[in-house]
């Protein structure tokens, strides 16, 4: 195996101790510092699909996305500041009313491993909020909402509507969590919905793609 | 007519159940018993491990704060230090009101029934984060154990005093295992944590005289019901309908018994309609049938969040049981 499939494989598997020695040595060896990213966001793809397929859970997606973020933080210094990879920004919450946050936490790793940049707004965000954060942020290419609650489910409609009135462009809007399916994200105008986060990746990669 | 008691042992027996069982009606629940303090709407509190809720009015129910600030156990290697069982002992005083209404059951009629929250698994996640709890068992798999163990002690010190004070016939006992659509850990990471300290606390309230062990996780959890079963569990409360219930009777029947299958979820909202909430109930019933079944909202006690939806569905629950039998 070389070098770089390792880093692949330790991400998956979550070897959180071993990651950022291996991929110090994939820069040793000499492999660029984009190549080595490329490899843990396809190890994160695989992840992702694996948790959507039920063939693992949540804490094995918790420590594979650790596994890259420790990797990551190795890799850098040694990064271009704009990499090809970069999806652009995400703007994320949970919608308001709504404290659950683990669905959205782990979505965020997966769009984070597939190159978005995120930001997180925490839980029991109010519309305006989402708004003012597509204002402030360059570069936003995503806006993704989750909610948990079905009591939650207006606060999302509300959001998804406010988003879309409010004369910004430029990005697309996701959204997600236990109560929602495909039928009601079309009936509130959203542009994708996933079921989980591995497919979330996959989703957000094609919306912003198609932009 | 058979008492509620006698007709849900017949259903879960597989005998003759002379009406489906209807939700809770089996279980007196005596939620007057001490056991720690619980926030209101509008209040935050923190209880005796230190936990802190925060229930703000317009919201469905409590939330644990888990900032830097409040957070309990922020590194899992240092546990003792933090992490401290609150007594179990309650005064004569404070269990008067539970005895009482002990007292009032009439056990032919029903289970009197010991209610316990937050289970193991849940304890782990309000003292340190449902991320940390969940990332322990691969980073710090030692001192999970150890902690798992501590809390499974105090479970048991507690079930002593209870079984002590009421004797209880029954345990209502919540530990959520799952989300929606599968179960928070895998099977074979849920064997190695949960079911030995399981099978002592369920083994400890059964050699005890407790007869019926009712574990609530209104989630997917029909990869574990095979451990629920190693464990002692006698019904699962709050099988969502996502579990393929029907199945899992063909499969466990006898083994064990599923109660929910009428996701709160979906029909427990502002707009409720009992026309609405009668076809899910008749859904449920014809699905699933009348034995190791019994149909009821899966929400964790015997209440809804909207006024008026539990009352419906047992209304439904009634209706289908003219129906069928
Ligand atoms: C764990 C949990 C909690 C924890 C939350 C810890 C935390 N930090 O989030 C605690 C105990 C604190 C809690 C509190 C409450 N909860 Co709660 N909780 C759950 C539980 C058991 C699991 C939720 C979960 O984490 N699932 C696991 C994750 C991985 O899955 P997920 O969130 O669905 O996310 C996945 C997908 O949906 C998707 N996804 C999620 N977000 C997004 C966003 C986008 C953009 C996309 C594309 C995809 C996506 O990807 C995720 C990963 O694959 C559910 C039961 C259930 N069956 O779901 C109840 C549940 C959601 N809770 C419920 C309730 C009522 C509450 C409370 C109000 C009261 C209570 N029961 O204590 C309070 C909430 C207060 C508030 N205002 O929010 C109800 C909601 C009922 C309803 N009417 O809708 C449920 C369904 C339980 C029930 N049947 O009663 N809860």
């Amino acid at each position: 195996m070389s070098k770089i499939e390792e880093v692949k494989s330790n991400v998956e598997a979550g070897k959180t101790k071993l990651i950022s020695g291996l991929v110090q040595e994939a820069l040793d060896e000499g492999y660029a510092a984009n190549d080595i990213l490329q490899a843990m966001i396809d190890g994160m793809g695989t992840v992702g699909d694996k948790f959507s397929a039920g063939t693992i859970f949540v804490p094995e997606m918790l420590i594979a996305a650790k596994a890259m973020s420790l990797g990551v933080d190795v890799l850098k210094p040694h990064l271009a500041k704009e990499t090809s990879i970069s999806l652009g920004t995400c703007i994320i919450g949970t919608v308001q009313g709504d404290l659950h946050d683990i669905g959205k936490n782990l979505v965020t790793m997966m769009l984070e491993s597939a190159g978005f940049t995120m930001v997180d707004l925490g839980v029991d965000v109010p519309a305006e909020k989402f708004i003012q954060a597509v204002k402030e942020n360059e570069n936003v290419k995503l806006v993704a909402c989750s909610g948990l609650l079905s009591t939650t489910m207006p606060a999302m409609q509300a959001t998804v509507e406010a988003l879309k009135e409010s004369g910004l462009s430029g990005f697309k809007v996701i959204v997600g969590g236990a109560p929602v399916t495909q039928e009601f994200a079309d009936k509130i105008g959203a542009d994708a919905y996933a079921p989980d986060a591995g497919s979330a990746a996959v989703k957000a990669r094609e919306l912003v793609n198609s932009l | 007519m058979l008492t509620k008691r006698q007709n849900l042992m017949e259903a879960i027996r597989g005998g003759n159940p002379d009406r489906f069982v209807n939700q809770y009606e089996f279980l007196e629940i005596i939620l007057e018993a001490p056991l720690r303090t619980r926030p209101k709407p509008g209040e935050i509190i923190t209880n005796e491990w230190g936990i802190t809720f925060n229930w703000p009015k317009d919201q469905l129910g409590p939330f644990p704060v888990h900032d830097d600030e409040h957070i309990v156990l922020k590194d899992i290697t240092k546990w003792r230090d933090v992490v401290s069982a609150p007594s179990v002992e309650f005064s004569d005083e404070s269990w008067a009101p539970a005895i009482e209404h002990a007292k009032a059951v009439d056990r032919k009629d029903k289970f009197v029934t010991a209610f316990f929250a937050s289970g193991t698994f849940e304890m782990t996640h309000m003292l340190m984060g449902m991320e940390a709890a969940m990332m322990n068992l691969y980073e710090e798999p030692e001192y999970m154990h150890e902690l798992i163990d501590y809390l499974t002690e105090y479970e048991i010190r507690y079930a002593r005093q209870i079984i002590d004070r009421i004797q209880p016939d029954a345990v209502f006992h919540h530990d959520d295992w799952g989300g929606q659509i599968a179960s928070f850990m895998s099977p074979e990471m849920f064997e190695e944590f949960y079911l030995e300290p399981y099978k002592k606390a369920y083994g400890f309230w059964k050699d005890n005289g407790v007869e019926l062990i009712v574990h609530h996780s209104d989630s997917y959890a029909a990869n574990l019901v095979p451990y629920m079963i190693d464990m002692g569990i006698d019904i699962w409360q709050g099988v969502m309908t996502t579990n393929n219930t029907p199945e899992l009777i063909r499969e466990y029947g006898g083994q064990i018994s599923f109660m929910g299958e009428i996701d709160s979820g979906v029909v427990d909202c502002k707009d409720w309609k009992p026309e609405i909430i009668a076809d899910h109930v008749e859904n449920a019933c014809r699905r699933c049938g009348k034995h190791y079944f019994i149909p009821c909202l899966t929400q964790g006690l015997n209440v809804s969040s909207f006024p008026g939806v539990y009352e419906a569905v047992s209304e439904a629950i009634d209706g289908m049981s003219r129906k069928t039998f």
